[in-house]
């Protein structure tokens, strides 16, 4: 479109580009700096690597604990709202469904509603009212597997439909003709050609679950609390360990920037929620 | 084609989880937010006392201050993400080396969970500790975000536009490819100069997606919680105490859960109002028109 | 979020609603006047009830010919 000279948008790029990564960069310094360096004059080069902050989080069998929480929640909740948004939009793709339009757009308003809002009736509903017997769903594996899909579960709907409307509807019907099971159709049929988007979504899922701090500080005490929640608990009133808290930060972002590497090129669609192609 | 019992028997688990955990906690709050109620009170019983939570919520200056301030974080957070966010999606139009390389860079804080984000800007700013309080001083400048509001207030802008620029940038690039070429070759023929371009062509063209990225900004900017509590604690005093914030800080601590809910309804009140209100006035009619 | 089964059909607000909509609106319309009521004139001596009223009646009106 313009063929002016591309040196100034390279030297603003390059820019940008060190403003994103430095802040990065720096949590990475502080994570290796030996305690007694931390309070000396702030330098912005690397001069020793520390070890000992990471060595120290691995050693600590509550932060592991932590981190294994984080796993199991993650990856069920992804599990969980992958399979259901799949079978959700299988059902919103091919029937005719009086209202299905208001559901679908109700649903979404799931995610854009503040969490924050949901803070403290989920917090009585979790201890109080969805108990049986001794069993309460608050700090527990479920519990937060359950929590987590009022953002994800709409999240993977809205970004299963578009994969979902673009397999054939006669394939199904091909395939009803023949004789074939609901079951049939969509474990043989649509489920391989669907793998794609259900793979993206999957992982964009699981990133979130994983990333969520606000609704794991307040329904979980100890079985159930996440790595982002560890996080937070180095930082009191009395002082903060500012080293384990950049190391279990770098802990929590490694994950992360593994599986952005792996769906780099949908991530973009998928964080932007599908609603500019709207 | 099918039994359309099939379909609702498919998207049942998904209505029944999003029920439970949806829709019934906010009928059970705006049930609690009518009534007085405080389990570790001396009466720990549910009274209902009509709308006495709504009535000593429109006087609260504190809940007032913090949807002021909230206003006043995502106004200039997205204004200056937008803004930005074009000039380098400009700036990404014209061919130079790197690209795609540049572009993954900018992505990195995407995928960032908001608290790891918050830690960060902590390390950053923290006067003992980071780098930018001890650079500022060279130019004579104190900074000091546990002591001055208006520094914490910045803060918190600055670290929303690291985080989330990216996103906008993305979008507008995403929407400047996509334009063809042929009305800006005859504007230029015409000898329009690059203002009028910009309003007369680009802009225009580019609408649709400037208003998604925008309406997604500002219902997330609207939910900021989880960086601001780790950076600031909402303090200092109640200069970033943004309406999230609040009902963290509030609710927890004095286990006033009438007037709690009371409070969580109405922010959700203002939410639904104000994204219903772009939805229908900006998305639906374009829709509809094709 | 008009569904085309539900019949959308024209009226005095600037935008196609269907009866969903309209009662969406009219609630919307009830709790900013009702606040702002608490706000401003409750303390003159009106009580609430009357905002109460005037929304029933405006929310009616809406969904009736909206």
């Amino acid at each position: 479109m313009k063929r002016s000279n591309p040196w100034l948008a390279v030297a603003l790029w390059t820019l940008i580009s060190f403003l994103t990564l430095f802040p990065i960069y720096w949590l990475f310094v502080i994570s290796v700096k030996p305690a007694v360096d931390l309070f000396s004059t702030p330098d912005v080069l690397l001069t020793s690597i520390d070890w000992q902050n990471y060595i120290k989080v691995m050693n600590d069998s509550t932060l592991r604990g932590y981190m294994m929480n984080s796993l199991i929640i993650s990856t069920g909740n992804a599990v969980l709202v992958t399979t259901l948004g799949f079978l959700a939009c299988y059902a919103l793709t091919r029937f005719d469904l009086a209202g299905k339009e208001s559901v679908f757009f109700w649903t979404i308003t799931n995610r854009m509603a503040p969490p924050a809002v949901f803070l403290l009736p989920l917090y009585l509903l979790l201890t109080q009212v969805y108990v049986i017997g001794d069993f309460k769903l608050a700090d527990t594996h479920l519990g937060m597997i359950l929590v987590y899909c009022t953002f994800n579960l709409p999240f993977a709907i809205w970004t299963l439909r578009p994969t979902l409307d673009g397999i054939p509807k006669e394939l199904d019907e091909a395939a009803f003709v023949d004789g074939a099971s609901a079951w049939q159709v969509i474990s043989v049929v649509i489920f391989p050609l669907a793998r794609p988007g259900l793979a993206v979504t999957l992982i964009l899922t699981w990133v979130f679950a994983w990333n969520e701090y606000l609704l794991a500080a307040t329904l979980t005490n100890f079985n159930a609390r996440t790595l982002t929640t560890g996080l937070s608990e180095y930082v009191t009133t009395t002082g903060t360990e500012w080293g384990i808290m950049a190391a279990i930060s770098v802990f929590t972002l490694i994950p992360a920037l593994i599986v952005f590497g792996m769906v780099q090129k949908h991530i973009v669609a998928g964080l932007t929620f599908g609603a500019v192609k709207g | 084609m099918q039994s359309k019992k099939l379909g609702w028997l498919l998207l049942s688990p998904t209505l029944f989880i999003l029920g439970l955990f949806g829709i019934f906690p906010f009928i059970y709050v705006l049930w609690v937010s009518f009534h007085e109620w405080n389990p570790f009170a001396a009466n720990p019983e549910k009274l209902f006392n009509w709308a006495a939570n709504y009535r000593k919520l429109v006087f609260d200056a504190q809940f007032l201050a913090s949807l002021g301030v909230t206003l006043a974080f995502v106004f200039f957070a997205v204004v200056s993400e937008v803004v930005i966010g074009y000039i380098l999606a400009q700036a990404f139009m014209k061919d130079f080396p790197g690209k795609a390389f540049f572009r993954t860079i900018h992505t990195l804080p995407l995928i960032m969970a908001p608290i790891i984000v918050g830690s960060i800007w902590k390390l950053m700013t923290t006067p003992s500790i980071g780098i930018i309080p001890h650079l500022l001083k060279n130019f004579g400048i104190d900074l000091n975000i546990g002591q001055s509001a208006i520094a914490a207030f910045c803060i918190t802008v600055i670290m929303d536009i690291w985080h989330w620029t990216p996103l906008v940038t993305l979008s507008l690039i995403a929407a400047l490819v996509s334009l063809p070429a042929d009305p800006f070759e005859q504007a230029q023929i015409d000898g329009a100069n690059k203002r009028q371009i910009f309003w007369h062509i680009t802009l225009p063209m580019i609408r649709p997606a400037l208003i998604a990225t925008v309406f997604i900004r500002l219902m997330d900017a609207m939910r900021t919680v989880d960086e601001v509590l780790m950076l600031t604690g909402g303090g200092p005093g109640s200069a970033t105490r943004y309406v999230g914030v609040h009902i963290y800080k509030e609710v927890f601590p004095k286990t006033n859960y009438g007037y709690g809910s009371a409070i969580s309804v109405i922010v959700l009140y203002l939410t639904i109002v104000i994204c219903w209100l772009l939805y229908t006035s900006l998305i639906a009619p374009r829709n509809k028109r094709g | 979020m008009s569904d085309d089964k539900e019949a959308a059909k024209p009226g005095f607000l600037p935008i196609e609603t269907n009866w969903f909509d309209r009662l969406f609106i009219s609630v919307v319309i009830w709790v900013a006047l009702s606040l702002f009521w608490l706000r401003f004139i409750e303390p003159l001596g009106l009580s609430v009830w009357i905002a109460a009223a005037i929304s029933v009646a405006l929310g009616a009106h809406i969904i009736r010919k909206g």
